[in-house]
């Protein structure tokens, strides 16, 4: 009997913790949909629609910097993670199958690129970009973003290339395979779960970032959503365009739930590597 | 023999090595070298910088601002490992053997979707003057409708916790289900056979057992706690008149808003200490090939 009140108790405590867990979601969506006409301060908790939810989005589409920000951070969250793994595997390779001599201190030093917070790169990044043409541009948050995400790419890769047998690379060698060879047509292929893992975990950061973005950008063509979202908030936030800001939240969320909602494994598996 | 075969390839090694290493050292060691450097000097932007000894450090130390985001950036790690590893922890193990525990998880997952900055426009909605808590308080007749969450000290920092803790409760739940996953079936059903229950159970059966787990969860969010940016960024911007800034947030403003280079690589130098610091605790874990991670790739 008492196990069965245990169990109810249970049930209670978790769904009663769920529906306040989703009381700000809900807020979000509701006052997403109401117009800025419409909008009342003391009305917040009634339900919007979708029309006016719809008529929104085409505001923020229509006069904010938003979209070509979609643009920009969509073109920085695939190509600078895609060069981390590509760095991070080259890396993994060259010390666990290629054992390459003092590997470890070499990957040590790039681990250690994980354990730095990225105030202490911001202001040499800064003074160089500025002076070497590299700041506000896309090549140099390219560059920045895929250097950063580089350290754990090359972390899992080499623990993947250590669970690998070393037969595998014997059987290679004796065929008469290059290095090249081995790694492009045998290891990356079938380190493919890990090298997704890589680059789901690193564009979701790359489109998340806030403090490289304010610091290396400036114009709307390089700048991406996260500081104009900010940017958005402290100007029309608190007023009755708020509805239009919370669209705007809505929007740049919208990439990295879906990418979330259909890769959770991959997501599960990549949180116990240490890194959310 | 797979040695010999494997030194033969030591210049082709350097060429797979060579590009991330040369990237990393670039754009992320050189820098915070420089800033090292620079935190010795009075940089401000402009100029050649010049050496000036610990001025920075015996500025940072008397400056009030500093101070009070020292203090706000312990209230970040403690709260921090208070609500969202605590709830986290309540969480995991409420749904855990539960019936349709996977799916009471899923509302504690839907934040993490959301990005820092995003959460913090939510929650500036959610928490403004008369805004949507204070509505809902009023109603309900409970105390607490008429605090200005965000503009007060120090309850703009707590308010401000709670909000990041909405978004990672859920993540620390799913590391813990992981880890409650793992622990081995017969030791608990020995011990619920004995007649170990309810809190005498977790205690001495599943609280120790779960230790790998604890130590990431507890690593991890101490170390992100300390790093805390985005959100306070986007709510107050560590105001009014600095109140609520963490040491991230400070390094920002003095540095890019106040143009003070050489004091803010001076909190930079200070914020990445304490991270090193507390790091350790999980890195030795990490960085010795550890069984859990490659079953975690691999699966």
């Amino acid at each position: 009997m008492s196990g069965r009140i245990g169990l109810i108790t249970r049930y209670v405590v978790l769904g009663g913790l769920g529906i306040i867990w989703l009381l700000p979601i809900y807020l979000l969506l509701a006052n997403a949909g109401k117009l800025t006409s419409e909008y009342s301060g003391s009305e917040l908790w009634s339900p919007g629609n979708l029309p006016a939810l719809l008529s929104n989005v085409g505001e923020v589409f229509s006069t904010t910097d938003v979209p070509s920000g979609l643009g920009v951070t969509f073109l920085y969250a695939t190509i600078a993670p895609l060069i981390a793994v590509i760095l991070g595997a080259g890396i993994g390779f060259a010390v666990i199958v290629l054992k390459l001599k003092h590997g470890f201190f070499w990957f040590f030093v790039v681990f250690c690129g994980t354990v730095f917070p990225l105030q202490i790169m911001v202001i040499p990044l800064f003074a160089s970009f500025s002076q070497i043409g590299l700041f506000d541009t896309f090549a140099g948050m390219t560059i920045v973003y895929a250097a950063v995400a580089t350290p754990f790419s090359a972390f899992v890769m080499r623990n993947f290339f250590a669970g690998i047998a070393e037969t595998v690379f014997e059987a290679a060698v004796v065929d008469g395979a290059s290095a090249w060879r081995i790694f492009t047509r045998i290891y990356l292929p079938m380190s493919r779960s890990a090298l997704v893992v890589v680059f789901i975990l690193q564009a979701t950061w790359v489109w998340n970032d806030l403090l490289l973005a304010l610091v290396l950008t400036q114009s709307a063509s390089t700048r991406p959503v996260m500081p104009l979202l900010a940017a958005l908030q402290s100007t029309e936030g608190g007023g009755s365009a708020y509805t239009v800001v919370l669209t705007a939240a809505l929007i740049v969320s919208i990439p990295t739930a879906l990418l979330f909602m259909f890769t959770q494994r991959v997501f599960q598996r990549g949180l116990s590597l240490g890194q959310y | 023999m797979s040695r010999r075969s494997s030194t033969n390839y030591q210049r082709a090694a350097w060429g797979f090595l060579a590009p991330g290493v040369v990237a990393v050292v670039l754009v992320l060691h050189l820098p915070v070298l420089y800033t090292v450097f620079l935190s010795f000097t009075d940089f401000n932007g402009l100029g050649d910088p010049e050496f000036i000894g610990i001025d920075n450090y015996v500025r940072m130390f008397r400056d009030p601002a500093v101070l009070t985001s020292i203090t706000n950036t312990l209230l970040w790690v403690v709260g921090t490992l208070v609500v969202p590893v605590g709830l986290g922890l309540v969480v995991a193990y409420l749904a855990f053997g539960l019936p349709g525990g996977a799916w009471l998880r899923v509302p504690f997952l839907v934040p993490y979707a959301l990005s820092g900055v995003a959460v913090g426009v939510v929650f500036s909605f959610v928490l403004q003057n008369g805004g949507a808590l204070s509505q809902a308080l009023a109603f309900l007749n409970l105390p607490g409708s008429e605090l200005r969450w965000l503009q007060d000290a120090p309850l703009n920092t707590f308010a401000m916790i709670i909000a990041s803790a909405w978004q990672g409760v859920g993540v620390n739940a799913l590391l813990f289900t992981v880890g409650l996953q793992s622990i081995p079936k017969e030791p608990l059903e020995a011990a619920k056979v004995d007649g170990a229950v309810g809190w005498r159970l977790f205690r001495f059966m599943i609280w120790p057992l779960l230790r790998p787990s604890t130590t990431i969860v507890v690593g991890l969010s101490i170390v992100n706690s300390l790093k805390t940016f985005d959100i306070v960024q986007s709510m107050t911007q560590g105001g009014p008149n600095r109140v609520s800034e963490t040491l991230g947030v400070t390094m920002y403003r003095n540095t890019f808003l106040n143009s003070e280079y050489g004091l803010g690589a001076a909190v930079a130098l200070f914020l990445t200490v304490i991270t090193l610091a507390a790091s350790i605790i999980y890195l030795r874990r990490q960085l010795t090939i550890g069984e859990p991670v490659k079953k975690a790739v691999r699966s």
